[in-house]
């Protein structure tokens, strides 16, 4: 069903489409498995179907809205709908109010198609997608894998058109995938961040913030070390005539040299080392205790096992 | 005799032949065995010019064998005397890896060696040969054997103390005999005191006294003794028994130190006079313990101490202030105290020659510059190893079933109903 689109639209997806999407398909699934299992405390002969509701996770549906400038479409934003299930067909009511509601706010904004969760397009969705038509002749389909794989590393988001083509003398609209890109504003930088640093609600301490942060931190330099240890071998293997010379490479890393170091004066260095020596002291005293503490708890064990005259009476905590 | 003078020959001629690191131990056994006929032994004294034969360095296993026997047999002291650079010679060039294999024997014939020095009454001889000995002996720097306090024995006595510093300064973790430890530490903390460097010496006569012992020992009361001194000289006081000090040594210690005690007692009060009169009153005491030298030092030093006391209280002081309150004789004593002080490092002050002012500063310390990393970085490197030490002998103490039967046992009388994570066989 998905070849890739030959239309030549350039797709731009903001974060908050992501995200709205991600937690509708949450909030669902969290109430569904809530509902789920206390329905199965009822009597037993419903047991079977409860179970079963609780097996396939449900799928959500909604609007994106945004604009469409020439050939780029950029979606800015989402909103759910009610989806019938015996119909097969979108709230059609609720979806004019909203819009409604929208353009008073975004004027800009129109209805660019509809998203649903799932790991593939389904016949079904060719039904919703028509429906849609009569708001915009060429609506878009926005596909959330709601499925963890770890080992994925892009994000499990589709973006499918329709397009005619004649399959077996017939003309039909089949789906399509196409490319886009991610688009952030200032703002949803910030708070997509926000989010990826959520904790669960035990890590609140400021040891273990602490502990996160130099995490990132840490993280951050080792990729930074691997990269410029990877920029230095091929250097290196250039120079050595194993690799032919890129000129432009060249030159490319000689600009990065040239901006380095940032700052140089006396004074900085000063305040620098000084940091520097401040932060090598606390380490310096964090071990101190830390070394401290062993002493003692080898000194106390040392004089309970071989001092013959070690006090009696009185408890001795066992560490 | 010429059976014997044979086997002996033949010996040396197999110890020329086995030069190769595989020969080493086949030569070892060799040895051993021969060692036990009494063919060589009685040969004892005519090996002198066999060995002159051998080369040290190349047969240093085979030389050593010879070389006990030798000197264990019975040869006059002049002999012995006459023998001494090849001693050293051997002593300077053996091979480590060969003498490993023989330590005992190494170690007596050093032990031949430092005696026929001491009586020579030409210490400072033996000085360069023992330390190379110590260093070969070791397996690795933090190791003590039974040479260290020999070596610095010859170099007290030598009052050569430059050499001994490379040994004293490493970290001894392992240990074999008790009484090595104590002489070694007690001679370590007087190469100090000579010196001056007051706080290292504290360290080393601190670890005598602190270590695990049984019974009390005459080396560990000296170097109680030693002690107080050196800490009234240094830090002015003398601190309590640490919690790791044995039983034995926190009860018994201070019945032995009395004279030293009423010192610290005396000294506390800042005076000069009543200072002097404790010195008086125990100046025999002192004196047969070799230690006036050290109370004329706690004398001096007290000046020191209220001279430092006086940079807390003022930031610019006359000369003639200072001498006034220190009990100094007029205000070129005092100058020339402060002038010391300031040498030494032990104030940071500076002196106005005109109107006799001094200025007290802070320590100017900044702690910017790279030197000051690296030196960090190098404590904290040092703090890290000794805390892999540490855990690792922390685990192992937890293991032990001494300590478990102790626990286990307390635990047992006073609480019930608690999980029980000993099991019961040491109960």
């Amino acid at each position: 069903m998905a070849s890739s689109s030959s239309s030549g639209i350039t797709f731009k997806l903001h974060p908050l489409v992501i995200v709205n999407i991600s937690d509708h398909y949450t909030r669902l699934k969290a109430q569904t498995l809530h509902s789920g299992e206390s329905s199965s405390c009822a009597p037993p002969s419903n047991g079977g179907t409860a179970g079963s509701a609780l097996s396939a996770p449900p799928r959500v549906f909604g609007c994106v809205i945004g604009v469409q400038r020439g050939r780029t479409v950029e979606i800015f934003n989402s909103f759910e709908l009610l989806f019938d299930s015996k119909t097969h067909t979108l709230d059609r009511a609720f979806l004019e109010k909203k819009q409604e509601l929208y353009k008073k706010v975004f004027p800009t904004f129109y209805i660019l198609g509809w998203y649903s969760t799932g790991s593939d397009v389904e016949e079904a969705d060719m039904l919703i997608h028509r429906s849609l038509m009569d708001i915009n002749e060429n609506p878009i389909y926005v596909l959330l894998n709601p499925a963890i794989i770890h080992s994925q590393k892009d994000l499990p988001i589709s973006i499918y058109e329709t397009e005619l083509h004649v399959i077996d003398g017939n003309p039909q609209l089949i789906f399509v995938k196409s490319s886009y890109n991610i688009e952030t504003v200032e703002a949803e930088r910030i708070s997509v961040d926000h989010v990826a640093h959520l904790k669960p609600s035990d890590g609140g301490s400021a040891a273990t913030q602490l502990a996160a942060h130099l995490t990132g931190i840490h993280s951050a330099i080792k990729m930074l070390n691997s990269r410029v240890r990877v920029l230095h071998q091929y250097l290196v293997a250039m120079q050595r005539g194993e690799i032919p010379l890129d000129n432009s490479l060249l030159r490319q890393v000689l600009s990065l040299l040239r901006r380095l170091p940032a700052i140089e004066s006396e004074k900085f260095q000063d305040e620098f080392l000084m940091e520097f020596n401040d932060t090598l002291l606390m380490t310096y005293l964090a071990m101190f205790t830390n070394c401290t503490g062993t002493m003692n708890d080898v000194v106390e064990k040392f004089n309970i096992a071989y001092d013959r005259h070690s006090r009696r009476g009185g408890r001795t905590a066992f560490i | 005799m010429a059976a014997a003078m044979e086997t002996v020959e033949s010996l040396v001629a197999h110890i020329q032949a086995l030069t190769k690191p595989e020969d080493v131990a086949q030569l070892h056994s060799l040895l051993k065995q021969s060692q036990s006929d009494e063919a060589l032994r009685s040969q004892g004294p005519h090996l002198a010019p066999l060995l002159a034969d051998l080369d040290p360095a190349k047969h240093s296993l085979g030389y050593l064998y010879l070389l006990d026997t030798y000197l264990s047999s019975s040869i006059s002291r002049e002999q012995v005397a006459a023998f001494l650079p090849s001693i050293a010679r051997f002593l300077n060039t053996c091979s480590a890896y060969h003498i490993r294999f023989a330590s005992d024997k190494f170690i007596s014939v050093c032990r031949c060696f430092k005696d026929q020095v001491m009586r020579q009454q030409t210490p400072i001889q033996g000085i360069i040969p023992l330390r190379s000995a110590v260093q070969k002996l070791q397996n690795s720097s933090e190791q003590l054997t039974t040479l260290h306090s020999d070596f610095l024995l010859l170099c007290l006595l030598a009052k050569c103390y430059k050499p001994s510093l490379c040994i004293l300064e490493n970290d001894i973790f392992e240990a074999e005999n008790p009484k090595d430890l104590f002489l070694f530490y007690y001679y370590g903390g007087m190469i100090y005191i000579g010196l001056k460097r007051f706080s290292k010496a504290l360290e080393c006569l601190h670890n005598v006294f602190t270590s695990p012992m049984a019974n009390l020992n005459a080396i560990a009361i000296e170097a109680y003794k030693k002690y107080i001194l050196v800490s009234l000289i240094h830090s002015g006081q003398v601190p309590p028994f640490p919690k790791y000090t044995s039983a034995t040594a926190q009860r018994n210690l201070k019945n032995y130190a009395q004279a030293y005690l009423d010192l610290t007692t005396a000294y506390a009060t800042g005076k000069h006079s009543e200072i002097e009169a404790c010195i008086q009153q125990h100046i025999e005491k002192f004196q047969s313990d070799n230690n006036l030298g050290l109370v004329k030092q706690v004398l001096s030093s007290l000046s020191k101490r209220n001279i430092q006391r006086l940079t807390q209280t003022y930031l610019t002081l006359s000369l003639q202030d200072i001498s006034n309150s220190v009990q100094l004789n007029g205000s070129k004593e005092a100058e020339l105290h402060v002038l010391h002080m300031i040498q030494d490092g032990e104030i940071h002050a500076t002196i106005n020659q005109k109107d006799g002012m001094v200025i007290f500063h802070e320590d100017p310390e900044e702690y910017k510059t790279c030197q000051m990393v690296n030196q960090m970085d190098l404590s904290i490197q040092r703090l890290m190893s000794l805390s892999k030490k540490l855990t690792a002998i922390d685990e192992h103490i937890s293991c032990d079933p001494a300590y478990l039967t102790k626990i286990g046992r307390e635990r047992t009388r006073y609480e019930f109903d608690d999980f029980d994570s000993v099991p019961p066989k040491y109960l």
